[in-house]
């Protein structure tokens, strides 16, 4: 019986193989939307992980945490720098560190930070952390290595913007890697990114400089003005050399002064959940927001849900069309082959014999359509992954769960139960329409 | 090995006034070499479908050596026409993709879930006997003639006390008809089963013992 489903599969090859790739593209679909979802998520709290508490000034969370966790470019308004001051005296902190905007280099955008960030985010595997102002720590997929210098450059990735020749930092040292947006960043202490604009400032003799430079002004108690997160400014003309304080040494105590520039946010880390949950409250005040990125994530994750239903569904329709196409495919067939199936009865086959003959071809055409079609899903995934991870930074991790094999198993079922309905529109044929006619 | 008693027998079709078969008595002694002749849409088909249990009779009694085919349930006619009945088409009904051997065996393996013993080499033997020296060749590189021989041997596997055969040489020409022929009538006397021919040949038709003659789905003479 083997021998002869192999025989009729082999005559009929060419169906063969078409059905079975659109049951596998049809079920790669459903596959890939489940699979990319999951990994999305699973790859966006990842790169929360080391972010417990945002802080930023009033204004979208969203927002606040896309710009300071997965580093997405967006003007966020600044809180006054005694924040910062208060919260590295604060006992509940384990450590507080600024997330501040500067320019781009090489397409990887300069965070101005603190050794805290550093070794929050994982710490270095090669080089050392910062010791000067100049110095640099580089995320693990940059192009550079330690010991390069580099000239920051103004503006967007891509965009136009001059190159702040008279400023020049010195990669130190490379984090480890991350699977996080951060991997792409290059981290400079905070200092620097003032300083720069500082100058800048000076150069354009003030004027509009309040609303752009990041640490353009002191802040003042309350402000909260827009602010471009990856702040444009005009290059300015060379300089004297370290007219920008590059040289000196990193002063830990300059972030905790209570008279520091505006930031547009603040990494928190909590000593305790129980902090966590205190510092949250005692920060979404009239001039700061606090958010937990979980938080927020999750909310984005009831939007990504309702997408993932949708796309679903979608998925879901085009398998029940296909579903259905095939079911017509095989049917119209066994009609056609009414004469060979009544001349098998004929010839002594019985009726069950019939039955399993059609059913185990069916269900072998439609089975190994659909384990093939998790197979492509699950490459596809993986491929949409890499390139995901390329454009953006986030690794998104895609696994294979005990879910989607029952998943599987159950589409096998179904694929059982329909396969049943043409075996059994042979096995109700009756044998006399074998000899003629 | 089998007798045939067949008594007041009349199949309906849905639609038609008249009986597609009405006949009343027949009998044939086991061994026996029947013609069954007429034009085309006399009932032969119809007749053959009914002695072989493909067709399910409600009106009157086929009884094959005290098997009554009226009483049998479908399953039951498949059993039975496994075990007692060869057959043999106009189409061949050979199964491209698989050798001759295959073929043979096709029905049995079938039937049952392993292969009895001996069977392959009764394949075999009866393969040589009906002048097919490729065992293994796939039946769709063969001519007309070597399929219809393959078909013979398919249906004397089982060992059958009755042979039935809708109009086996139609589709053959001159030679290949007359061998087939030959080896129908010659190979159902070797083995001493009934044989039963539908036919318009004459030179198959003239090689057996007794012809009946259908009409309108009645017996003539």
């Amino acid at each position: 019986m083997f021998r002869f489903i192999l025989a009729d599969l082999r005559r009929h090859w060419a169906g063969v193989v078409a059905v079975t790739l659109i049951v596998a593209l049809a079920t790669a679909l459903g596959v890939v939307v489940t699979l990319q979802e999951r990994a999305l998520r699973l790859g966006s709290a990842r790169a929360a992980d080391a972010f417990d508490l945002v802080i930023g000034a009033p204004g979208s969370e969203t927002q606040l945490v896309l710009s300071s966790v997965f580093l997405q470019a967006a003007p966020l308004p600044l809180m006054p720098g005694s924040v910062l001051a208060g919260l590295v005296a604060d006992p509940r902190v384990a450590w507080a560190a600024p997330v501040g905007f500067g320019d781009f280099v090489e397409g990887s955008p300069i965070v101005g930070t603190t050794a805290a960030l550093v070794e929050g985010v994982g710490g270095v595997s090669e080089g050392r952390g910062f010791e000067h102002i100049g110095d640099a720590v580089i995320g693990a997929s940059v192009g550079m290595r330690p010991g390069d210098r580099f000239h920051p450059q103004h503006g967007q990735v891509g965009g136009p913007g001059g190159v702040h020749t008279e400023a020049s930092y010195h990669v130190v040292g490379r984090l480890k890697p991350t699977g996080t947006p951060w991997d792409r960043a290059v981290l400079v202490p905070i200092q620097a990114v003032w300083n720069l604009h500082r100058h800048e400032e000076h150069e354009e003799h003030g004027g509009q400089g309040d609303s752009e430079g990041q640490g353009a002004s002191e802040a003042q108690p309350g402000q909260a003005e827009p602010h471009s997160f990856f702040a444009p400014a005009p290059a300015s003309d060379e300089d004297g050399h370290d007219a920008l304080g590059f040289d000196a040494a990193v002063d830990p105590a300059a972030v905790a002064d209570a008279g520091a520039p505006g930031l547009p946010a603040i990494v928190v880390k909590p000593a305790s959940i129980a902090d966590a949950y205190k510092l949250r409250q005692q920060y979404r005040s009239e001039r700061t927001v606090a958010v937990f990125p979980g938080e927020v994530l999750t909310r984005l994750y009831g939007t990504l849900g309702d997408v993932r239903f949708i796309l679903s569904m979608v998925a879901t329709g085009a398998q029940a069309l296909v579903g259905a196409a095939i079911l017509l495919v095989v049917t119209v067939h066994i009609l056609q082959r009414r004469r060979q199936i009544g001349a098998l009865r004929a010839l002594g086959a019985p009726r069950h014999a019939i039955f399993a003959i059609v059913w185990s071809e069916a269900f072998a055409i439609i089975g190994v359509g659909l384990c093939l079609g998790f197979a492509v899903g699950y490459g596809a995934a993986r491929a949409l992954s890499t390139a995901f991870t390329a454009a953006s930074g986030i690794t998104l991790p895609v696994t294979f769960e005990p879910a989607d094999l029952f998943r599987l198993g159950l589409l096998l079922l179904v694929t059982g139960i329909i396969a049943s309905l043409p075996a059994l529109l042979a096995y109700r044929q009756p044998p006399a329409s074998a000899l003629r006619g | 090995m089998a007798d045939l008693t067949l008594r007041d027998l009349e199949v309906r079709f849905p639609g038609l006034e008249r009986p597609a078969l009405e006949i009343p008595a027949l009998e044939l002694r086991s061994g026996e070499q029947v013609a069954l002749t007429g034009p085309s849409g006399c009932g032969k088909t119809t007749l053959i479908n009914v002695l072989t249990g493909l067709e399910r009779v409600r009106h009157g009694h086929v009884d094959w050596q005290g098997t009554d085919l009226v009483t049998l349930g479908e399953g039951a006619r498949d059993r039975w026409r496994a075990a007692n009945v060869g057959l043999v088409m106009q189409d061949f009904h050979l199964f491209p993709g698989l050798s001759a051997i295959e073929n043979v065996l096709l029905p049995q393996r079938l039937a049952r879930f392993r292969l009895p013993r001996g069977a392959k080499e009764e394949a075999r033997r009866l393969l040589k006997r009906v002048g097919i020296a490729r065992l293994d060749q796939p039946v769709e590189t063969m001519s007309r003639g070597q399929m219809q021989r393959v078909a013979v041997a398919r249906a004397l596997l089982a060992h059958p006390g009755i042979i039935v055969a809708d109009e086996p040489t139609a589709s053959l020409d001159g030679d290949a008809g007359t061998a087939v022929a030959d080896l129908l009538t010659g190979l159902a006397r070797e083995v001493g089963a009934t044989l039963i021919v539908a036919s318009h040949d004459p030179r198959l038709v003239g090689h057996l013992g007794r012809v009946l003659r259908l009409d309108g789905g009645r017996l003539e003479g």
